[in-house]
This record gives C-alpha cells, sequence and structure tokens, in this order.
C-alpha cells in the first residue's frame, strides 16, 4: 500500500508552466519559440506592491521590464514639485512598462507606482541579454517588438495628454509672410 | 636588529657573501666552533676502541675489557650523534638568522630605490631575488663556516689518525685526492657558467608570468591564450635545456667522487691484506684502518659538496646585488634633527627633467608657489603636469635646476621630512591588501608613532567629507561579528532590530519576511523553516543534515522524508531539463538550488534514478539537499505543496523540543523579547542559536540580525529603506559602532573588492588624514562621478583654502576656476599663468583648452 507521503507528483511541482503561460499571452513573448519563454518563465521575478508603493523612481538607473499580472499602475513625472499623470496601466490592458529597460541601461525617465494592489512580473536586462545570446535568431525579432510596444505606449500616453492639454497649447498655422 | 657602525659603513650590494657571515652573530658561530671541536674528539674515539676491542678483549679473550670498550664505544657514538645534531641546529638557526637580516636590509634598500629603478626593472625580477633566490643562499649560509671547518678538522684528525697507524697505507689511499682536486673544479666552473644563464632565464619566466597576471583581463578579453603561452614557452625550454647540461655536470661530479672513493678500499685491501698476511700489520688496526678511511671520505665528500653550495650561492648572490645596485636618491631619515615643519612655500628654478633617453619631458621651469595658495595645472595630455607634481613630491628628481620648500633644497629633504609635509593623491591610486582602516591609515602611521594615530572620531569625520560614509556603513552591516566583537554592541543592536519590528515594521515588511517561530517563510530554505536557527559549529548546515541522526529520525518521525526526495527529485528533473544547454553560466543557477558546478552530478544522477524514493544513501543525500535549499519565493523552478507546509512547520516545533530542547514559543505580544535561549550548565552560551527575538545570530551578518528576516527583494531594500534605517540608526546613536565595523572590511588583494570610486575616495581620505600642509592631487578626482568630483572639490574650496598648498593636476577645465592661480603647460613648459578670468580674458593656450574642452 502506498504511504500518504508518498502520493507527491513530482511533474505537477513545476511553477514555470504557469509562468510561461503568462507570458505567452503578452504580445511581446507572442510567437516566441518555447524554449525562449520557458527560460523567461524561470528567470522572471515575481513583486507585490501595496496600494501606494513606489515601485520605479524617475532619474534611478533603469534595470527590468515590469509585466503586470493583477491590479492597476500609475505612471507619472514629477515637474515642479507636481505629480503629472500620463498613464494607467492594467493587467487587462497595456500590461507591461520599462520595455526599453531590455535593450540600454539609462535613468527612469518617469515614476510608477502601485494605484492598486499589484502584481508584476519583472525580466532584468542581464536574463534578457543572457537568454538572447543563446536564441539569437529570435534577438531582432524581440528588438522589433519592444520597439513596436514602446511605440504603442508612448502613442497611448501622447493621446491622453493630447486630451488633457490646456487650450493655451494649442496653434494656429503659421501666418503666411514668416 | 643590532648593528654595528662598520655594518652600515659598506653598501649593501657592495658586501661580499661573507661579509655577512663574518660579522653576523659571533658569539653564537664561536660556540658552534666549539661544539665541533669537542665533537671531533667523539668522532675518532670510537676507531680507537675498534682497534682495542679486536687487538685487546677479543685476542686475550677478556669479556671485562669487551664490555669496557663496548660501553665506551656506544658512549661515543651517541655523544658524536647528540652533537652532529647540536651542531646541525645551530647552522640552520644562524644561517636563517642572517637570512632575515639580508632579507630586512635588502628590501629596506629596495623599497628606497628611485622609481626611474622600477621603470626599467620587471616586478617578477624583484619578486624572485627577494623570495627563492635568497631562499637558496640561506640554506648555504648556515653551513658556511660550520661546514668547512668541521670537514677540514674531521679530514686532518683521520688522516693523523692513519697515518699514525701505517704511513704507509696511509700515504697511499690519499693518492687519489690530488686528481679530484684538478677535475672537481673545472666541472664546477662549466656548472656555475650554466647556473648564471639558469638564474637568468627563471628570473625571465618569472616576468611573463608576472605580467600574464597582471594583465589577465585582457588576456581573457582578447583571449589571447596561445600568445601568452606561447612566450612563456620558450623560456620553458630554455630551462629545461639548461637544466639538463646542468644535471649532466651535477652528477657527473657525484660520478667522479663514488669513482675516486672505490679506489681507497681496493689499495688498502690489497696492501693492507699483503701486510696482514705477512704479519706486517695487525687486523684490529687494519679494521681501524678501513673505518678511517671511510668516515676520511666524509669530510671530503662535504668539502666538495660545500664547494659546489659556495659557488652557486655565490653565483645566486651576486646576481642579486647586481640588479640592485643604486643609490637610494634620498636619506630616510634627518641626520640628527626632526623632520621638518614646513609652510608650504614651493620654488623651482630652471628645471628640466630628462628620461634615461634624453627625450626632455619638462624644460627651463621656474615656478613660485606661496604657501596656502591653490594652483591648478593644466594643459594637454603629455604637457608635463602630472611630472611636475611629481617632482615636488620628490617621487622624482630633476635632471637639472633646483626644486626648494620653505628655503630647503630637495636634496638636504629626507624622505621622512617630505612625506611628512606632502600629501599626494594619484589618479590611480594604489589599495593594499588588508582593511579599509589599515589602508586608511597607511599615510600617517608612516610618519607618526602609535600615540598620535587619528582616533576613531577623526577617522570617520574623514570618510564623511569624502563621501565613503554610505559604503562604509554598508561593509559594515555585512560584517558577520563574532560573540567577542559583537559583546560591547549586541544590546544596541537587537534594539535596532526591535525598533524594525515595532515603530518601523510597516516600512519593512513590504521588503522583509520577518522570522515568525508559528508562521511559514516563503522566503527562506526549508532548511531554516525546520532548524529556524543556527548552530555556531556548522551541526547545522544543510550539506550536514542527511547524516544528522537525530534530523532524520525528525523528518521520518514526522513523515517528511520521502516528500522531501519527492521534491528534490522534481528540483533536479526539472533544472536538468531545463538548464542542460545552459550548464555553463552560473547566471542561470543564481535562483535554483541547484549549484553550476553539481550540475553533472544531478545529471548523472536523474539518468540513473527510477523514480523520488532511491535506496542508495548517496542519492537520497543528494536530493535531500536539494530540497532542504528550496527558497518558495526565490526558487522558481518549482512550487511548495500546501500540504507540506504544515508539515515543515509541526517539525519545526518538534525539532526545537526534541534535538535542541527550547521552546520557541516566544512570537508576538509581551514575551516576544523575553530570552529563549537555554544556557548550558556552566553557564556557557550554547551552540545553537534559534532564530528568536532576543537572539543575536553570529552566523548572520549584521544586517540579517537588524532585520531579522529574509529579505523579499533587493531591489525595494535598497531604494526604499537605507534612509529610514540610516535615520534610526542615527537617533540609536550607532551609526559610528556600525562604521567603525564597516572599516574593518578586508579589501581583497590590490583592493580588487572595492569600485574604482570606493578606491578613489580611499585615497582622497588617506591623504586628508595626512593633514598635510602640501597636498599634491594628480587628477585625483578623475575617476568619480559629478557628485563625489564636486564634493571633493566643495571640501577644498571650504575647508582647504587659505589653509594649505594644493596643487591640483586637473583635466577638467570647469574646476579651475575655484583655483587661486592655474599653470598652463605645453610640450613640457610653462606657456601661461593666472587666474581663471585673466586666462580667459588674454584669450591664449587656457582659452584654446577652455574652447576645445567645451
Amino acid at each position: 500500500m502506498t504511504s500518504p507521503e508518498q502520493t507527491l507528483d513530482p511533474n505537477a511541482l513545476s511553477k514555470i508552466t504557469g509562468t510561461q503561460e503568462f507570458l505567452n499571452r503578452l504580445p511581446i513573448f507572442s510567437g516566441a519559440p518555447a524554449g525562449v519563454t520557458k527560460m523567461f518563465a524561470y528567470l522572471a521575478k515575481r513583486e507585490e506592491y501595496y496600494r501606494g508603493d513606489l515601485i520605479v523612481n524617475a532619474d534611478v538607473r533603469c534595470d527590468r521590464i515590469f509585466l503586470i499580472m493583477s491590479g492597476k499602475v500609475d505612471i507619472y513625472q514629477s515637474h515642479k514639485g507636481r505629480r503629472f499623470h500620463l498613464q494607467l496601466l492594467g493587467a487587462d490592458s497595456i500590461n507591461y512598462f520599462g520595455e526599453l529597460a531590455l535593450l540600454a541601461e539609462f535613468d527612469w525617465p518617469f515614476s510608477a507606482r502601485a494605484w492598486t494592489d499589484v502584481v508584476l512580473l519583472t525580466i532584468s536586462r542581464e536574463a534578457f541579454t543572457k537568454v538572447m545570446e543563446r536564441f539569437s535568431d529570435s534577438y531582432s525579432i524581440a528588438v522589433q517588438k519592444i520597439i513596436k510596444l514602446h511605440i504603442n505606449r508612448f502613442a497611448d500616453q501622447r493621446n491622453y495628454l493630447i486630451s488633457h492639454i490646456s487650450p493655451e497649447a494649442w496653434r494656429e498655422d503659421p501666418p503666411e509672410d514668416e | 636588529m643590532k648593528k654595528t657602525a662598520a655594518d652600515n659603513s659598506v653598501r649593501i650590494t657592495e658586501r661580499s657573501l661573507f661579509y655577512w657571515i663574518l660579522r653576523r652573530h659571533r658569539p653564537m658561530q664561536l660556540f658552534l666552533l666549539l661544539v665541533i671541536v669537542i665533537s671531533l674528539f667523539f668522532k675518532v674515539f670510537p676507531l680507537e676502541m675498534q682497534k682495542r676491542i679486536i687487538n685487546q678483549a677479543i685476542y686475550l679473550k677478556d669479556t671485562h675489557l669487551l664490555f669496557l670498550y663496548c660501553g665506551l664505544y656506544i658512549g661515543a657514538v651517541t655523544i658524536a650523534g647528540l652533537l652532529k645534531y647540536a651542531i646541525n641546529v645551530m647552522q640552520l638557526y644562524i644561517g636563517q638568522k642572517i637570512l632575515v637580516e639580508m632579507r630586512t636590509e635588502l628590501y629596506h634598500h629596495v623599497l628606497q630605490l628611485p622609481l626611474q629603478f622600477y621603470r626599467k626593472m620587471q616586478p617578477g625580477t624583484v619578486i624572485s631575488a627577494m623570495t627563492a633566490e635568497l631562499n637558496a643562499i640561506g640554506f648555504f649560509l648556515g653551513g658556511a663556516i660550520a661546514i668547512p671547518i668541521t670537514s677540514v678538522l674531521t679530514f686532518i684528525v683521520f688522516i693523523g689518525f692513519m697515518f699514525n697507524l701505517n704511513p704507509l697505507l696511509a700515504l697511499l689511499s690519499m693518492g687519489v685526492y690530488p686528481l679530484e682536486i684538478i677535475v672537481i673544479p673545472f666541472l664546477q666552473k662549466k656548472y656555475n657558467r650554466l647556473n648564471k644563464k639558469r638564474v637568468k632565464t627563471t628570473r625571465s619566466m618569472a616576468n611573463v608570468v608576472n605580467e600574464s597576471i597582471s594583465g589577465i583581463h585582457e588576456i581573457h578579453g582578447n583571449a589571447s591564450y596561445r600568445l601568452e603561452e606561447k612566450k612563456l614557452s620558450s623560456y620553458i625550454q630554455q630551462l629545461y635545456a639548461l637544466l639538463k647540461k646542468l644535471f649532466v655536470i651535477k652528477y657527473g661530479i657525484k660520478f667522479a667522487n663514488n669513482l675516486f672513493q672505490s679506489m681507497g678500499p681496493f689499495i688498502l685491501f690489497l696492501v693492507g691484506g699483503y701486510m696482514a698476511i705477512n704479519g706486517q700489520f695487525t687486523l684490529g688496526a687494519l679494521v681501524a684502518f678501513l673505518s678511517a678511511y671511510e668516515k676520511v671520505y666524509d669530510p671530503w665528500k662535504e668539502i666538495i659538496e660545500y664547494y659546489q653550495s659556495y659557488q652557486d650561492a655565490q653565483v645566486r648572490y651576486q646576481q642579486i646585488m647586481k640588479i640592485f645596485d643604486l643609490d637610494p636618491a634620498h636619506a630616510l631619515l634627518p641626520s640628527s634633527r626632526d623632520p621638518f615643519t614646513l609652510q608650504g612655500n614651493i620654488s623651482m628654478k630652471n628645471i628640466t627633467f630628462s628620461v634615461p633617453s634624453g627625450i626632455k619631458l619638462l624644460e627651463g621651469i621656474n615656478l613660485d608657489i606661496a604657501a596656502n595658495e591653490q594652483i591648478a595645472f593644466v594643459g594637454y595630455s603629455g604637457s608635463g603636469k602630472s611630472t611636475l607634481s611629481l617632482l615636488i613630491a620628490q617621487l622624482y628628481d630633476a635632471s637639472q635646476g633646483t626644486i626648494s620648500i620653505d628655503n630647503h633644497h630637495m636634496d638636504e629633504l629626507s624622505k621622512l621630512d617630505v612625506s611628512s609635509n606632502v600629501a599626494m593623491i594619484a589618479q590611480q591610486p594604489f589599495i593594499f591588501s588588508g582593511t579599509i582602516r589599515e589602508n586608511l591609515l597607511y599615510g600617517i602611521q608612516a610618519i607618526v608613532d602609535e600615540n598620535h594615530v587619528p582616533d576613531r572620531s577623526q577617522v570617520l569625520s574623514v570618510i564623511r567629507q569624502v563621501g565613503l560614509q554610505d559604503d562604509i556603513i554598508r561593509f559594515g552591516l555585512q560584517a558577520v561579528l563574532t560573540p567577542e566583537q559583537c559583546k560591547p554592541f549586541r544590546e544596541k543592536f537587537l534594539r535596532m532590530r526591535q525598533i524594525i519590528q515595532t515603530s518601523l515594521k510597516k516600512d519593512f515588511e513590504k521588503s522583509i519576511e520577518f522570522y515568525d517561530a508559528s508562521a511559514y517563510l516563503y522566503y527562506s530554505s526549508i532548511r531554516d523553516n525546520i532548524v529556524f536557527g543556527d548552530s555556531l559549529s556548522g551541526e547545522f548546515v544543510i550539506e550536514h543534515l542527511p547524516d544528522h541522526s537525530s534530523f532524520m529520525e525528525l523528518l521520518r518521525e514526522m513523515k517528511l522524508e520521502k516528500p522531501l526526495l519527492t521534491l528534490g527529485y522534481a528540483i533536479a528533473t526539472q533544472s536538468v531539463a531545463l538548464l542542460a544547454d545552459f550548464q555553463d553560466d552560473e547566471f542561470f543557477f543564481r535562483d535554483n538550488p541547484m549549484e553550476l558546478e553539481e550540475f553533472t552530478t544531478y545529471a548523472q544522477l536523474i539518468d540513473r534514478l527510477n523514480g523520488p524514493q532511491p535506496k542508495d544513501k548517496e542519492a537520497r543525500r543528494l536530493l535531500l539537499i536539494l530540497a532542504l535549499r528550496f527558497i518558495p519565493e526565490k526558487h522558481s523552478i518549482i512550487s511548495l505543496p500546501s500540504a507540506m507546509e504544515a508539515k515543515i512547520l509541526g517539525a519545526r516545533r518538534r525539532f526545537q523540543e526534541i534535538v535542541i530542547h527550547i521552546d520557541t514559543d516566544h512570537g508576538n505580544g509581551l514575551e516576544m523579547w523575553t530570552p529563549c535561549l537555554k544556557t548550558c550548565k556552566s553557564g556557557e552560551q550554547m551552540d545553537f542559536i534559534p532564530f528568536c527575538p532576543s537572539e543575536y545570530m553570529y552566523t548572520h551578518t549584521l544586517l540579517d540580525n537588524i532585520l531579522f528576516g529574509a529579505v523579499k527583494s533587493e531591489n525595494i531594500l535598497d531604494e526604499q529603506l537605507r534612509d529610514i534605517a540610516e535615520q534610526a540608526f542615527q537617533d540609536e546613536k550607532l551609526l559610528d559602532e556600525v562604521m567603525d565595523i564597516g572599516l574593518n572590511f578586508e579589501v581583497g588583494s590590490k583592493g580588487d573588492r572595492l569600485s574604482g570610486g570606493q578606491k578613489q575616495k580611499l585615497a582622497i581620505a588617506r591623504a586628508f588624514l595626512k593633514d598635510a600642509p602640501i597636498l599634491i592631487m594628480d587628477e585625483a578626482t578623475a575617476s568619480l562621478d559629478n557628485t563625489s568630483q564636486a564634493r571633493i572639490q566643495g571640501l577644498l574650496e571650504t575647508g582647504y583654502k587659505g589653509k594649505k598648498t594644493v596643487i591640483a593636476v586637473i583635466h577638467r577645465l570647469d574646476l579651475t576656476p575655484a583655483y587661486d592661480r592655474i599653470v598652463v603647460l605645453k610640450a613640457g613648459r610653462i606657456v601661461e599663468q593666472g587666474t581663471y578670468d585673466e586666462l580667459m580674458e588674454r584669450k591664449g593656450a587656457f582659452y584654446d583648452l577652455a574652447r576645445a574642452d567645451s
């Protein structure tokens, strides 16, 4: 007879599969070889923040991309002591930020805080580079996707700003004689 | 070390090898000589006894005489043996004492040699000379006097004894020696020539290896392994060829010796036997003669070997002294006065500095710097600005012209005069292996006695001035303290823990999973969850646990062994499958219970296992280790079944009850700070320390102890909590204690464990601590970030203005407006000088430089 402590199934303990399924649903990893997403699922880190917690502080060196698993994240920029809201990201909309950190080292140009309690998955630039070294065929596609994602996010931010811009910022066409 | 005036009268490199031998430890050497003379009697006496035993005791069949002579024989042999032992020990002792003095004095000389010497000398040559080559000489020094005297006297005494027995036989058996006197020196000369070449080749080889190790980053960067191997292999081959020849000659000498040695008995048996048969020689005399002949050859052999090792040592000694045969440029100490206390007025008249090839790096420099003036040297690369600053620091000497400080000519200033009054910071400072504290005090300790070394508050003040405070605090927090080191601050540190656990709990619990005796810890390993503590002796480290009978019994009792084996098996199978193509990079193993170097072992294990419950002990051990290392929230490879958490919690309680015998039920409320550690009967502290709020964990860092939990994310801890923690430390007046601990951080070889910026700040702090009237900064802040650079610059403007003479070699021209005067150099000459505004207005060389800079 099998004793109760022997009933544990080693295969059922795998944690990577669930994470891999989540990554596959993200545009950045859609269509990527299974080996690539599996490694990112293995190397990704889970971070949890409570409502109001600072996630990223502007002017601090960037090092990872953030993928929102649950909750909402406020992207904002401080200017002359005031916080200017740029974007509200959620698990069901544009669910990532810091994508360019995978490609280059720079200081965060924005700040991010937890708008609600959030669960994030992060992938460091080092992990991205190390994995891509092994899957060099996928690298250029990944870079293109990252840039497209960035443009999508940038366009979303711009549209938000335009819709909230003051009427004084709008200009007529330049006069003919100038 | 005792030294006579005569000792110092001859320059070290001009002393002969026997200079050291004859002038050092004379009383001990005389005593050794006396022992040698006494030992001679006990060497000859047994031969006489041999003769008497045969000729008298045996011949007369007198047992009384036999016992007497045998007793005297064994007594003499024993005393001779003991004396020989004493002679050997004394020889070695004297030799090593002389070697210590030789090495110390030579190192003293070598360190003082001018920098020009080191420009052309490869470090490998100096290292080889100071270590291996001197060692070889040391072995000779020990017997330099004793061996020849012992050997010659023994030889004479035995020869005398042989002549006494039979002059004809003695003369015949001595006939072979003159032949050796001709053959052996001939071979030895050849050996010496080759030996000189060997020393040279060994040094060259040491230089190549030394250069490769120093430039290992470049070699790895260029994958130039073959290139470097090729460089060394030519020397290896040369050395091989030389050693082959050397050994042929060495063993040729040995062969000649042995051959001549065999000739003696042949003559003795032939002639002596004939004489004994004819009754011209007694049997006892023949036996004694044969023994004497055998013994006479030992000193002869020793003389020959002594001659060889003398020649070898002489070659090495001459080669060593030849490379260091240079005078130090300046005296170390002022003669019969204290070092000057200078104001910092510097005057340079018509200074020229040339390198040995004749190229002039500086020419016609005339410059006066007033005390407390702040001067910036600027110019393009190669303009000579750094060289000029090195001349002022007496690191180089001008080829022509004069430099004086406070009207003292540089030639009359000793090294101590200059080092007491000049603090120098190089662009790439050297950090010595040792602690940060030792490096900080390096400059000051050289010029003041122990009582005047800056105290802790002065040291910490300088640390803060240069912006090294955060780094030192971090080093302090990462220190693992022994109970003795911790004792004075233990209560304060525990008080810090209490603050974090109470008033700062809300801030910290986001990033720390506090140790809680009643909760499962997801950021701690399964081992930590069960053992929930540490033993000072390492009894409960993971690798020992599968062999720990009580622990394993507990796992079985709690029905945890099999689930843990399954867990270990799952980690191993998943990791082996996932990382098979990544096993060459440690990065992929950082968040895995398996370590990179274990991959092959586990891959082989999984290959041969049929399931998670293997029979053999080693396989179970390996699986259990992986399971015990598993940290659910850190290791993403598998997840922990929730059913196991409760079992592990149960095991924790049971483990502390039956293995440790303590009660850990102190997790909350008012009882939280109640001591939970039982003490031994003797009152000594127990080996095991549980994760108890009232106990300091001596196997953990100070930071671990204060946080009292596992860090969830390093990012959050670093970014958000440092300020809060620092303020709390400050409030508790603990910051200085933590910094003091941080000062004991070991910086590694050449400061390898420090970043470039940390090294530079450490060098700046070292110079500031010296508080010298003249501060020379040779692009000292160039490798610092803008904030740190501005901090140091601000310090010069506020703390040093009008108080110290500052000479700064500067590359960044935006820093120059703060200086009283800017001196512009071009191609080794001063082309312009004045204030920033004057030079910009003049639109000359500085203006051009500033424009090029912008």
